[in-house]
């Protein structure tokens, strides 16, 4: 059976390609409706509150579509390094779901708009010495606007050019069949996962970690890589599900990669959960107040997050844990679909309590606000995607593992 | 033995069904499912390496292997926090950094590795279990083709086991799936009896493991000129120091280092703090630093000169009078540093009463009852308890008071060890309160009240 003559439609519909305009209007109205919210909702006294709030919110979100790209990124990157066959018919999605990222370094202006303006907003340290802790002072070496622009554009470099090489070779191979070209690409995977690996972990520490400079944690980068691995396993598995609703890649994706996305999906809860508290554990046992200082902001009753905290501990380990611990529920495509939706919300609830607990007290403006401009991230996050995809398929056709994919079976029980 | 192996080979070894030899897994995959579909359940296949759909093609079941898992699982998680609960918290509840006896996130781990390790070996053994292993012989061993499964052959076994078998039927069912060929499965009649060699084997292993014993044996036992003989050198000599040893690191040579000025270790707060004290213990210091300064200077000069001048330099530098012999030169307290309310005053009466008033009476004039049975014995000895009221006693400042009723005077124990610091200054008020009373003034009544008074 030859693969690249499988009778199926992989091009996305064109009805979600035509609302992508109207997505992307609705993302934006969403995050300015979000600075009008909080602009509204801060107290009068204090003006500057409507701002931080927004820039965080806004920091929040941009990290939470842009972990799960950047967990596309790595799944590529990663399925060529190891030689994997089983991945063949979904790697595509997630090449184009990586390639979104150029879009995201443009959505970076804001953040840069919160270093430059040097009112600390967002980054307290970008007011500069003199008007911040001395302890932040000292690391203002680091953490200054010139160098910190310096290196997001390293960052965001070295992750355009491993999409776009990705992307575009894949679909050269579609043209082509060479096999060279996943040879190529498996060569090259190694040294990108190296740089991709120090790109993350230095962009979690510089763009989420120093919202509270006086706190560090080594593991940060690890943090937000486990969050961004899970999230973006939901969003693959939900973009295949949505795909075979509407009759594409029905024989391309069965029910065996379902599994292994499923099993990917359930080991990155864990994973998640053993960073997240490996973390916590060691600051809690050690109680070295510059150390528990980002905890106490989050955990200290008079903030309220704490409830978050121990949402986060039932919603984003122990429910979907045994939820998606079952055979039967992996290999279901229809309910690990429902648990993908759940993952993503999660996921959202996760990257909240890293960002706005540092602006201050919850209040119901502050998270109304945060929510709406979630909407309008996640709208945006989706017309990006449809504009990334257009007409191209998303099934790499003529992958020379596709027939092993497609031949791919489960161990059975 | 030899004579008993003639009666065992007359017994024809037993049959266990037949099994078929194919070149190929198709085959092989072929021929299950054509036996499965016949309705054999008891049967199984044997192959160089692990064929897809095998098990969907001779029926096997879905294994409850995960449900062991699970449930060992979930064993080990409470076990580990029941443990260390009852550890921490309940057998010997012991404060370890600071922390809650119960601790759940220090927990976590232990459970994570009990959950680990339970889950895991329950595994390994009920797969194990399920499989019916270890199983040292197979009647499949008896069939010298069958060598060929760990290479290039497959195999398909029907037991006779099986509910619906038939010698006969199997034979030509399995012939008709176009295998190698097909033979009986017998069973394996080699002497099952363990081989001599093995009892000789572990005998000799056993000896060798008494060896060191009885070498260590001998050395504690003999005499010998050899140096000791360190096992753990660095353990035996660590390069440390015990207590009262001297040192080169420190110009007093002490090894026992006096705590830093300025500090307190912990646990000696009480020696710190006015609040245990009832004198200032930096002020009193700096007090006695100037005394301490006088003394050199006066052991400095010489002979007379310096003892005649002592006095009046002693006179400058201290016109307040330094008191009684004995009486402590410290910086009392002259506010008492706890909060006079109705509720500690009641603590102070009850205290006093309980304590203090069998001495020096109910309201403080030295006359309690044990006072006035000593007084009436007339013994000659005992000493008339001190009035509160008396002008010396009124002067004193309260954190004087508390040193008293904290170490004691005279015939007076201390009550450090009955009363707390908080009862301590309870008292300290109730007797400022009992002073108070017994040497009021008419302005000292509120005026509503002054009407009440004079009325009587």
């Amino acid at each position: 059976m030859a693969a690249n003559t499988l009778n199926d439609n992989v091009t996305m519909p064109a009805s979600w390609r035509a609302k992508a305009p109207l997505l992307l209007a609705i993302g934006l109205c969403g995050v300015l409706v979000s600075l009008g919210l909080f602009h509204f909702g801060s107290s009068p006294e204090n003006e500057a509150t409507g701002f931080r709030m927004f820039f965080h919110s806004y920091l929040a979100n941009y990290i939470y579509c842009l972990s799960f790209c950047l967990g596309a990124l790595f799944f590529v990157l990663v399925q060529h390094v190891v030689r994997a066959g089983w991945s063949a018919t979904v790697r595509r999605v997630a090449e184009l779901l990586a390639y979104t990222i150029p879009f995201w370094a443009v959505l970076f202006a804001p953040i840069l708009v919160a270093v430059f303006t040097n009112h600390g907003h967002l980054y307290e340290w970008s007011k500069g010495a003199g008007e911040i802790p001395a302890i932040v002072e000292m690391k203002l070496d680091y953490l200054n606007p010139g160098w910190f622009l310096f290196r997001a554009v390293v960052y965001f470099a070295i992750w355009c050019v491993a999409a776009r090489l990705y992307f575009r070779m894949s679909r050269e191979q579609d043209e082509t069949g060479s096999t060279e070209i996943t040879l190529k690409l498996q060569r090259w995977a190694g040294p990108f996962i190296i740089m991709f690996a120090l790109a993350l972990n230095f962009a979690a520490f510089d763009w989420v970690m120093s919202t509270d400079a006086e706190w560090y944690s080594t593991i940060f980068g690890v943090y937000i890589f486990a969050a961004g691995m899970l999230s973006f396993f939901a969003v693959m598995i939900l973009t295949c599900y949505m795909m075979q609703r509407n009759g594409r890649m029905e024989k391309y994706v069965n029910t065996e990669h379902y599994h292994d996305l499923a099993k990917f999906q359930f080991g990155f809860i864990v994973f998640w959960s053993y960073i997240a508290f490996s973390q916590f554990l060691l600051y809690w046992y050690a109680n070295i107040p510059e150390e528990t200082l980002w905890y106490k902001h989050r955990l200290d009753l008079s903030t309220g997050w704490r409830p978050l905290a121990y949402l986060l501990i039932a919603l984003h380990f122990a429910v979907p844990f045994l939820g998606t611990l079952p055979r039967a529920v992996r290999r279901n495509k229809n309910l690990l679909a429902g648990w993908a939706c759940f993952i993503l919300v999660v996921h959202w609830l996760d990257m909240t309590f890293l960002v706005m607990p540092n602006v201050g007290p919850a209040s119901f403006m502050m998270l109304l606000g945060h929510f709406v401009c979630w909407i309008g991230m996640v709208s945006i996050f989706l017309a990006f995607f449809m504009y990334r995809v257009g007409e191209t398929p998303m099934v790499a056709t003529r992958d020379p593992w596709l027939p092993d994919s497609l031949a791919y079976q489960q161990m059975p029980m | 033995m030899s004579d008993h192996k003639p009666e065992k080979k007359a017994k024809p070894p037993r049959a266990f069904g037949w099994v078929a030899e194919y070149a190929d897994d198709n085959k092989l995959l072929e021929a299950a499912r054509k036996v499965r579909d016949s309705g054999y359940t008891r049967t199984d296949a044997f192959t160089p390496f692990p064929v897809h759909g095998i098990d969907e093609a001779l029926g096997i079941k879905a294994t409850v292997l995960p449900w062991f898992t699970l449930c060992a699982g979930a064993t080990g998680t409470c076990i580990a926090l029941i443990m260390q609960w009852w550890m921490n918290a309940f057998d010997y509840p012991y404060i370890i950094s600071g922390k809650p006896f119960a601790s759940w996130p220090a927990f976590i781990p232990v459970a994570f590795e009990l959950t680990i390790l339970f889950a895991a070996y329950t595994t390994v053994i009920a797969m194990l279990g399920l499989n019916g292993l270890p199983k040292f012989s197979n009647p499949m061993f008896t069939n010298p083709k069958f060598d060929r499964a760990t290479d290039d052959r497959f195999f398909l076994w029907v037991d006779s086991r099986d509910k619906y078998f038939n010698t006969e039927k199997v034979k030509s069912l399995l012939e008709s799936t176009g295998p190698i060929s097909v033979d009986e499965v017998r069973e394996d009649d080699s002497p099952s009896e363990i081989p001599k060699m093995i009892f000789s084997a572990g005998l000799a292993l056993i000896l060798l493991a008494l060896v060191p014993g009885a070498i260590v044996l001998r050395m504690r036992a003999a005499r010998s000129d050899q140096p000791r003989w360190q096992v753990f050198f660095d353990m035996d000599f660590q390069p440390k120091k015990k207590p009262q040893q001297t040192t080169t690191l420190f110009a007093d040579k002490r090894v026992q280092r006096p705590p830093v000025p300025g500090t307190v270790a912990r646990g000696e707060l009480e020696l710190a703090d006015p609040y245990y004290l009832g004198y200032d213990p930096d002020k009193t210091a700096a007090l006695e630093a100037t005394e301490a300064t006088r003394m050199v200077a006066f052991n400095a000069q010489d002979g007379a000169a310096a003892a005649a001048a002592a006095p009046s330099a002693n006179q400058a530098a201290a016109p307040a009078p330094a008191g009684a012999a004995g009486e402590p030169n410290y910086a009392w307290l002259t506010e008492a540093p706890i909060e006079a309310t109705e509720e500690l005053f009641a603590l102070g009466k009850k205290k006093f009463e309980t304590n203090c008033a069998v001495c020096h009476g109910y309201a403080g004039y030295g006359d309690g009852l044990v006072s006035q049975r000593a007084t009436n014995l007339a013994q000659g000895y005992w000493l008339q308890p001190t009035s509160m009221h008396e002008d010396r006693i009124q002067k004193q400042s309260v954190g004087r008071i508390y040193y008293t009723v904290t170490n004691g005077k005279g015939k007076m124990a201390g009550y450090a060890s009955s009363l707390t610091p908080r009862e301590r200054w309870a008292v300290v008020l109730y007797v400022r309160a009992l002073q108070r009373s017994q040497n009021a003034s008419i302005e000292d009544v509120p005026e509503p009240k002054r009407a009440e008074l004079s009325s009587k």
